[in-house]
């Protein structure tokens, strides 16, 4: 089977970090978004993006400083990321617990980039050496919602074969897929149109199950991070009793993903039949709410070997010797030094309404992280949130150094990814006895 | 540079193999002194005597000099041995170097070649990566299907791949399967029959495929050093063909791609394999015979024939097993790129270290069972 896979699309600038340069800065974001295709609600929330960005970070950096912007188009979205030097940048506006004090000079001056950080899909920050800071802004196409279609008659007993998509194939299945429903439908499974894209662009790999002239299901597969790829489904718009379409889609995928260069498959969603086969069981968690749901979190490594060295102190290092020997994962722990931290800490947040889901990754960590931790919970909670995850990337020093504020916040460890991040994925579920691993 | 624009397609697409880390790091990783391998099908007891002594005997002086470039004496040795010209044979770096060589020499974008689904992957590999439909056709039960591939021939079809005895499965076909199928295949295409543990066969069924090229001349055997002789190492396997065919063949191949020490040594090797292959075949079935027992009493599945290895069905997935078994010292392969997810393949060995294998395995079932737990 042969996979799409991803060729780079991006334009590149060099400016001087300075006012007189951000109209070009702008035109830059607006020609560039234009020229790969975007429309105007893409293109003006960048345009706006940088705007405010380079504005805020321009009167924060040193005179004669450069700034550097590239603009990469991954068919289905826009990732526009500024690479400069700064020490300490002042990044509190990004978290969404920041509020405008009207009365005060300095909360006014945040206002562009707290409005930066809510008009984008979404925003990373990376730390490299000599103070160098990199902005990632992402914001997707604009799609529409999938359309209902038919569905394959139960009973059909036509012989199953597999099928390689085509756009217009996974177009369709992502359709079907919506249509039939699944409290585990990613969002570009909703808007067929932006799997059709993903597809295309080599963002996303699909395996589908077909027989006579129907779509009888489907299993997908994209990155999750640089090394770690996310299985979605098997989505089955059958009845098979002997689990034959379950058992092609699956041996075929995992025969593909087993070749690829990523180091481990993970998989998110709900329990799966058989999971022994295929997957190392990580643990459950379990959300509450209108619907409650068990978000069953599967493994399997995909290169015989990823060792690594984990830098961590306390409950996160007794939790990851248990997790390291259950998975029988060769890691070393070692013990972290104390981290010089930021003044403040920046948490990125992304809420799944459907599951009442606040996920929360840390961006940087500061002195105030563990009111920050507090705030965000209180905020979330006013707005009506019931889950709260963190993920907490061993692989990032700034990352291990929330550990002890997540728990003085009542968030557990229950789970471990491997590989899920640039290094292993701690999720973090606050209050929850009853989750299992 | 741009680098995307100068990857063809079939390239940039292409999934390639990653080779595990050297054992001394595997060790340290695992925290193991000693890791025993029954990974690769190698063969504990080592090369033939003769081999072993041209190896030991091996000076430094004489890797400051090319090798020969095709392998002349070698050539001329099996010719004596299999009764054939030794322009018929052309021996490469490994059998792998020669099924790049045939490939590169028959097809061309837009061809096709035909194998199974689960067998060896490099037929597979080479051709994705040249731009070559890879067509693969399921196993009948775990026996390559001569109706379904010959089912899928087309005008655009120029190999197939046919792996006898199978790896990873052990199946094989017998001569009248080989005929019966050469004389449906027709002549517009090459059949090869990769022979790489023939020497593990000891059922006279089993075909000399060299010698029905008389009456199929598009029929190309592959046989290799590395498994029966122990010279995996060293990396030396051949081909052999009708003088058309391995013609065709040499203009794709690279010359001088065969060391000196592997010549040599494999040249020795079937001047004295007599003793050697007795041995070594009886030190499989006593392995096989042992393990069968083994997996009967844990009431796990397996699947073996011919061929010094065994497939063993786990009731974890494959990768989990491996790494509970790395931790305690044994090397096994995983099956799910074979598409076998949830079995392991394991070499048949020398006693000692079936018995330490079989402890480890029966630990770790124990453990899996007793808990109830998969994980």
């Amino acid at each position: 089977m042969i996979r799409h896979s991803f060729q780079k699309k991006n334009i590149f600038i060099r400016l001087p970090f300075s006012a007189d340069f951000l109209t070009l800065a702008m035109a830059f974001a607006d020609k560039g978004a234009r020229g790969f295709g975007y429309g105007d609600r893409e293109t003006g929330g960048l345009v706006l993006a940088i705007e405010e960005l380079f504005s805020f970070y321009e009167r924060e950096s040193t005179k004669g400083s450069t700034v550097e912007i590239e603009m990469e188009d991954q068919g289905y979205r826009l990732v526009l990321s500024l690479f400069f030097c700064l020490a300490d940048p002042d990044m509190r506006a990004f978290n969404l617990t920041w509020n405008v004090n009207h009365d005060s000079q300095e909360s006014l001056e945040m206002l562009g980039p707290m409005i930066a950080a809510r008009t984008l899909s979404s925003l990373r920050l990376e730390f490299g050496a000599d103070e160098k800071v990199i902005l990632r802004l992402t914001r997707n196409r604009e799609y529409s919602m999938a359309e209902r279609v038919a569905l394959p008659p139960s009973g059909n007993t036509s012989t199953l074969r597999l099928l390689n998509p085509s756009r217009d194939d996974l177009y369709h299945f992502a359709s079907m897929a919506a249509t039939y429903g699944s409290p585990f439908l990613p969002p570009f499974l909703a808007r067929p149109e932006m799997a059709a894209d993903m597809l295309e662009s080599g963002h996303l790999n699909a395996l589908l199950v077909a027989g006579d002239d129907w779509i009888m299901g489907g299993v997908l597969w994209k990155p999750l991070t640089d090394s770690c790829l996310e299985l979605y489904g098997p989505y089955l718009f059958i009845d098979n009793p002997d689990d034959e379409a379950m058992t092609l889609l699956m041996d075929e995928a995992v025969k593909c993903i087993s070749r690829s260069w990523f180091k481990g498959l993970v998989r998110r969603q709900g329990a799966l039949a058989g999971h022994e086969r295929f997957f190392d069981f990580l643990g459950e968690i379990q959300l509450s709410g209108k619907n409650d749901v068990n978000a069953t979190y599967y493994y399997r490594q995909l290169k015989e070997e990823s060792s690594g060295v984990v830098y961590c102190t306390g409950n996160l290092a007794i939790f990851l010797d248990e997790q390291y020997r259950r998975l029988c994962l060769p890691r070393q722990i070692r013990t972290a030094s104390n981290l010089r931290l930021r003044n403040a800490s920046v948490l990125a947040v992304e809420l799944e309404n459907a599951r009442s889901l606040a996920v929360m990754r840390p961006l940087c960590a500061g002195k105030d992280l563990d009111t920050n931790i507090r705030a965000h919970l209180d905020l979330l909670h006013g707005q009506g949130i019931e889950n709260f995850i963190v993920e907490l990337d061993t692989g990032r020093s700034e990352d291990v150094a929330f550990a002890d504020a997540l728990e003085k916040n009542s968030f557990l460890p229950r789970l471990l990814i491997p590989d899920a991040g640039l290094g292993d994925l701690v999720i973090y579920d606050h209050c929850k006895l009853n989750a299992q691993s | 540079m741009n680098l995307d624009a100068l990857i063809p397609d079939y390239v940039r697409n292409f999934q390639a193999y990653h080779p595990s880390r050297p054992d001394h790091i595997l060790q340290l990783e695992y925290g193991v002194p000693f890791l025993n391998r029954l990974n690769n099908n190698e063969n504990p007891l080592g090369p033939p005597p003769a081999a072993a002594r041209v190896i030991a005997a091996f000076t430094p002086d004489r890797a400051s000099l090319y090798p020969n470039g095709d392998s002349y004496d070698l050539r001329q040795a099996l010719g004596d041995r299999i009764g054939i010209a030794p322009d018929r044979f052309l021996v490469g770096n490994g059998s792998c170097d020669v099924i790049a060589s045939v490939i590169k020499a028959f097809c061309q974008l837009g061809d096709n070649i035909i194998t199974a689904d689960k067998t060896f992957a490099v037929y597979e590999w080479v051709a994705e990566f040249s731009g070559i439909e890879a067509r693969l056709v399921p196993l009948l039960g775990y026996t390559f299907d001569p109706q379904a591939i010959l089912d899928r021939i087309d005008d655009r079809t120029k190999i197939i791949f046919v792996c006898n005895p199978n790896n990873p499965t052990g199946s094989y076909w017998k001569r009248q399967v080989l005929v019966d199928f050469l004389e449906k295949a027709g002549n517009n295409l090459i059949v090869v029959v990769d022979e790489a543990y023939r020497e593990y066969v000891e059922d006279p069924e089993y075909p000399d495929s060299i010698d029905l090229m008389k009456r199929f001349p598009n029929l190309v055997t592959f046989r290799t050093f590395s498994k029966m002789y122990a010279l995996a190492g060293l990396r030396v396997g051949y081909l052999a063909g009708n003088d058309d065919v391995v013609e065709v063949v040499r203009q794709t191949s690279v010359a001088y791609s065969v060391n000196v020490q592997a010549q040599q040594a494999a040249l020795a090797a079937i001047s004295d394999d007599h003793e050697h292959i007795i041995a070594t075949r009886t030190m499989v079935r006593m392995a096989k015979s042992f393990m069968l027992a083994i997996c009967d009493n844990l009431a796990l599945d397996t699947v073996s024939g011919e061929g010094n290895y065994m497939m063993i069905k786990v009731p974890i997935n494959d990768m989990m097993m491996y790494r509970r078994l790395m931790k305690r010292g044994m090397m096994v392969r995983t099956m799910t790129g074979f598409r076998f997810p949830g079995w392991i393949r394991i070499t048949l060995r020398e006693k000692s270290v079936m018995e330490l294998f079989a402890e480890a395995l029966q630990k770790e079932i124990k453990s899996i069972q007793s808990t109830g737990r998969t994980w």
